[in-house]
């Protein structure tokens, strides 16, 4: 168990790095660079900045440099806000990102695997229609339209709930930004739960269980639900990423103080140190929760461990 | 109308079983009447879609929703169709059980076996966790399974075949049912695996008066097996009756035609003689009269040239043991074969190693398939290849199409070396050499009609050809393995798993081929299919002159279409002879063992014959000193992975060394090919 998961994390490495270097290049590819303003700046000033940020430098030595200070954890300075490191900036909006991803992320996993269970359980009843319809509205809805629905009816409507901001993390500033970014992941998690479960009941091994006597919830729960999640678990790794890029639309609807903003005011901007650390740690994230999914697997399933 | 109704365990009158499919509604099963007494073996015999599985899915309410049952099912007073799932879960699994098909799927694969049978205990008997792990050990030893307490702790995919079936049955014990009934609790397993599982069915009904509902679609295992026996077609009884009644006088034409598909090894006395041994220094061989007949039984062991010979063999330096193996094959057969130009496959050395990783940081090691064979296949001959599941027949045969890379040796076909050929000629050959693979539906594209899978090979190997002319001899080839033409435009699906078997033939013969390998082409079907397959791929043969390698784990099979038969054991051959003479002297225990483990369709002859047990089941190749389990007296000289040398006793007559038969058989607490290193 230990020699897997280590050699899914050495794996990860060249992954990495194949990331970064790709990152790295492409952004310089596009025009423009960080101090192209409205109005040129001074020529001495501007070779000053270009050597302070080493963009004198030939592009490959300006990557070994990168490279080198990233493997001493330096994601480097910010090209544009010059009083802060984009490591202090990510610091900054990472918790208010994190907590509203994280919850998304729990909601997703809870709620669409108990409407998944429900659906196969009634299959064909009235629970399974009930779910399977809020389900499609979750699915074929986007983000940036369930979001102002939701605040002109919870918001200006109802007056239950705040329309946007952060509120000191009050639960009730946090409700609608978590339900929007959860929305289209509990669906696809539920929908997969409910086909998964259904064929795991018509296998053979659950016939034996019932032949062996077992009631109803012992089969679900310990005969039927591991090999269910199986694919659930293998959608987790890319919900994760899409709850990170969805997180950049929702945290401007709501006007959270997330680092989606900063990403998009640092790309615009072509603040190259900004976008790279952004990029960069979004791949570190995206890489653990695949990490972890790849363990979560080993311990749904004894055959991959001896894989 | 049958015994009395009192005693009866199980009584089922009148069932029947209807399926709503999008087709409509299906009756499966159509009033069927079923009465086991305590203690009683009851035999369901039938092929596929017979219904026969499907009445007692329903007697235990496990049937799929869209089903509907109707009748009686009293099991010791009790209808069980009227009992709530609760009332049923009470009976389910403590007092009647059941055993399934394949124990692979069968047995939950995250589960570790020792929380799948404590769950039974748990659920019907409230048992602590250290009473019912106790109980669990017990039935374990029971069930003959070695180390039971390892692997209480071990998942169904680490234990072999035969093991997770006696899990299975252990499992099915644990409450000491009243009633087990086994469905096809040894189609998915091999014949030697197969007699130690009947033969722990029939003691375990023996010791504790279970009644035992045997389905299954073999005869032989119903004549070993069952007191009465019940033949069921398209959902009904069209027969029942004693053991001895239904086998020996079937009222029936259904139960006649069953009776008649099984193939019977038969052994006739004139073709038994026995011939001189090739060396005549020994004199003739001291074989029993008996022998000529079958069953074999163990007692008729000629012991004394095998010590003789392994005398000489073993005086020989280890470093010249493979040159004289190779010299052994190598000259008797071109010797055998008399005119070279007879022979069109010849196989020299042949071998594959796969890779294998056994631990992440282990290093790699080789797991040797195909180990040192070498062969002569005659043109228009029939060499059937036998063995048991992991002894590399499939692995064989691909490398003999080149469809896999051999690792060493030489494969030569019509005087060209096949590894020396570049991708043209290469095309050429599979032309010439064409396979039927075992699972019909799969082997088959689905999104393909029959007629364009059929097509195929002549859009390849012919393209002159216009589509009128593909289409008319894909017709004709069509009527030829007895397809209608109208089936021309189905995909696979849409056909029964005989007539995808007979698109599979028909595919592969379509370039007319010189040599066309089935592996395990009929081990899919119902035996009267079986029995038509077997059937055309002879008159294919005689009409194409059509060399045949037939590869099957079921020497019945093989016996009836061979002319030669090759044993495998771990990748290389421990015997290989005639057809009459492999069946009327088997001279290897492997080959004897496989040969008495065939269940024979004869109740009496069955039930009189003796079986020959070997110690241990079959090793897997990664296993060291697998290789020497029937030389075990030489296990301290010999390398770990020594492979024993094939040598002629007699004309044509190949075997590998071996220790006695008796020697083999004696000691049975230790198996022979554990205690190696």
């Amino acid at each position: 168990m230990f020699n897997y998961a280590f050699r899914r994390l050495l794996s990860t490495i060249p992954v990495l790095w194949i990331a970064i270097t790709a990152c790295f290049f492409v952004l310089r590819l596009a025009p423009g660079g960080p101090f192209d303003g409205e109005r040129p700046l001074p020529e001495a000033i501007k070779q000053n900045l270009a050597a302070h940020y080493n963009l004198d430098k030939s592009l490959f030595e300006q990557y070994i440099i990168y490279l080198g200070n990233l493997l001493q954890g330096d994601l480097g300075p910010s090209f544009i806000n010059q009083d802060f490191t984009v490591a202090e900036q990510l610091l900054v909006g990472l918790p208010y990102t994190l907590i509203i991803g994280g919850m998304a992320f729990f909601l997703s996993i809870v709620l669409g695997i108990t409407a998944g269970i429900l659906g196969s359980v009634y299959r064909n009843g009235i629970p399974d229609y009930l779910i399977g319809t809020v389900i499609l509205i979750g699915l074929v809805l986007p983000n940036f339209l369930v979001a102002p629905i939701l605040q002109l009816f919870f918001g200006l409507k109802l007056e239950w709930l705040p329309v946007g901001g952060w509120g000191g993390g009050a639960l009730s500033h946090i409700v609608l930004p978590v339900v929007v970014l959860a929305l289209p992941h509990i669906a696809r998690i539920s929908r997969l739960t409910r086909g998964a479960m259904i064929e795991v009941m018509h296998s053979n091994f659950i016939r034996t269980a019932r032949s062996k006597g077992l009631g109803g919830g012992s089969i679900v729960w310990r005969h039927a639900l591991k090999p269910t999640l199986t694919p659930v678990v293998s959608y987790l790794g890319p919900a994760a990423s899409y709850l990170l890029t969805g997180s950049l639309v929702v945290e401007t609807i709501f006007g959270l103080p997330g680092i989606g903003r900063y990403f998009i005011n640092a790309a615009l901007n072509r603040d190259y140190g900004m976008v790279l650390g952004t990029v960069v740690f979004y791949m570190i994230l995206i890489v653990v929760l695949n990490l972890i999914v790849d363990i979560l697997y080993a311990w749904l399933d004894p055959r991959v461990r001896s894989r | 109308m049958m015994q009395s109704v009192e005693e009866a365990v199980l009584d089922i009158r009148d069932l029947n079983v209807r399926f709503q499919t999008n087709d409509g509604i299906v009756q499966a099963v159509r009033g069927v009447d079923v009465q086991v007494a305590a203690g009683e073996c009851l035999g369901v015999v039938g092929e596929s879609g017979s219904g026969k599985s499907q009445t007692f899915l329903a007697a235990m309410g496990l049937l799929a929703n869209n089903a509907t049952v109707s009748g009686r099912v009293e099991f010791l007073g009790q209808n069980l169709l009227e009992l709530s799932v609760r009332e049923l879960n009470a009976i389910r699994g403590r007092r009647i059980s059941m055993i399934f098909q394949d124990p692979l799927t069968a047995l939950t694969p995250h589960l570790r076996i020792g929380a799948q049978m404590q769950e039974v205990l748990q659920t019907h008997q409230r048992m602590s966790d250290r009473d019912a792990r106790q109980r669990c050990l017990q039935w374990l030893e029971n069930v003959r399974i070695p180390e039971a307490a390892h692997r209480l702790s071990q998942y169904p995919h680490e234990l072999s075949g035969g093991m997770r079936q006696r899990v299975m049955i252990a499992m099915a014990m644990l409450c000491e049912p009243q009633l087990l009934i086994a469905d096809e609790p040894t189609t998915a397993l091999d014949v030697t695996i197969q007699a130690e599982i009947l033969d722990l069915m029939d003691q375990l009904r023996r010791d504790h008066g279970t009644a035992v509902i045997l389905i299954t679609h073999d005869m032989g295992v119903v004549a070993r097996m069952c007191d009465r026996v019940q033949v069921m077609r398209h959902g009904e009884y069209v027969e029942q009756g004693s053991c001895e009644q239904v086998f020996y006088s079937a009222q029936h034409e259904y139960t006649k035609m069953l009776l008649d598909a099984v193939p019977r090894i038969q052994v006739s006395v004139d073709e038994a003689q026995e011939p001189m041994p090739v060396d005549e220094a020994q004199g003739p061989m001291p074989v029993d009269e008996t022998q000529e007949s079958m069953p074999v039984d163990e007692t008729q062991e000629p012991s004394e040239p095998d010590a003789s010979r392994q005398g000489d063999t073993s005086s020989l330096p280890q470093s010249d043991a493979t040159a004289l193996s190779d010299r052994a094959t190598g000259s008797s057969f071109d010797a055998q074969s008399g005119s070279a130009s007879d022979t069109i496959l010849r196989v020299r050395d042949l071998r594959v190693t796969f890779p294998v990783h056994t631990g992440w940081f282990a290093r790699k090691r080789d797991l040797r398939a195909v180990d040192g064979i070498g062969f002569d296949l005659a043109a228009g001959e029939t060499l059937g290849i036998v063995g048991e599941s992991g002894s590399g027949k499939s692995t064989l045969a691909r490398a003999i199409l080149q469809l896999i890379q051999p690792t060493s040796g030489q494969v030569n076909w019509r005087g060209q070396e096949l590894t020396d050929l570049g991708r043209q000629d290469l095309q050429k050959f599979r032309q010439d050499a064409q396979i039927v693979f075992q699972d019909p539906l799969a082997s088959l594209d689905p999104s393909m009609t029959v007629g364009d899978s059929m097509a195929e090979p002549l859009k390849v190997f012919e393209p002159g050809l216009d589509r009128q002319a593909r289409t008319r001899r894909v017709a004709g080839m069509m009527e030829r393995v007895g397809l209608p033409y109208t089936l021309i435009n189905r995909y696979p699906h849409e056909l029964s798993g005989g007539q995808n078997q007979r698109v599979g033939i028909a595919r592969a013969m379509m370039s007319r081929p010189r040599l066309l390998i089935c592996d395990e082409a009929v081990s899919a079907l119902d035996v009267s299919i079986q029995a038509q397959i077997l059937e055309l791929l002879k008159d294919l043969q005689q009409e194409f002159g059509l060399s045949l390698i037939f590869i099957s784990h079921d020497l019945s099979v093989v016996w009836e279409i061979s002319s030669r038969i090759l044993v495998m054991y771990l990748g290389s051959v421990v015997e290989l002879a005639s057809r009459d003479d492999l069946f009327a002297r088997p001279q290897h225990p492997y080959t004897r063992q496989l040969v008495s483990a065939v269940p024979v369709p004869d109740p009496v002859l069955e039930r009189a014959r003796h079986r020959i047990k070997l110690q241990g089941e079959l090793a897997s190749p990664m296993e060291a000193g697998a290789r020497l389990r029937f030389l075990p007296s030489r296990r301290a000289q010999l390398p770990i992975d020594y492979v024993p040398i094939l040598s002629e006793r007699f004309p044509n007559h190949f075997v590998a060394e071996h220790d006695p038969l008796e020697s083999l058989t004696r000691s049975q607490n230790k198996p022979a090919h554990k205690c190696s290193q």
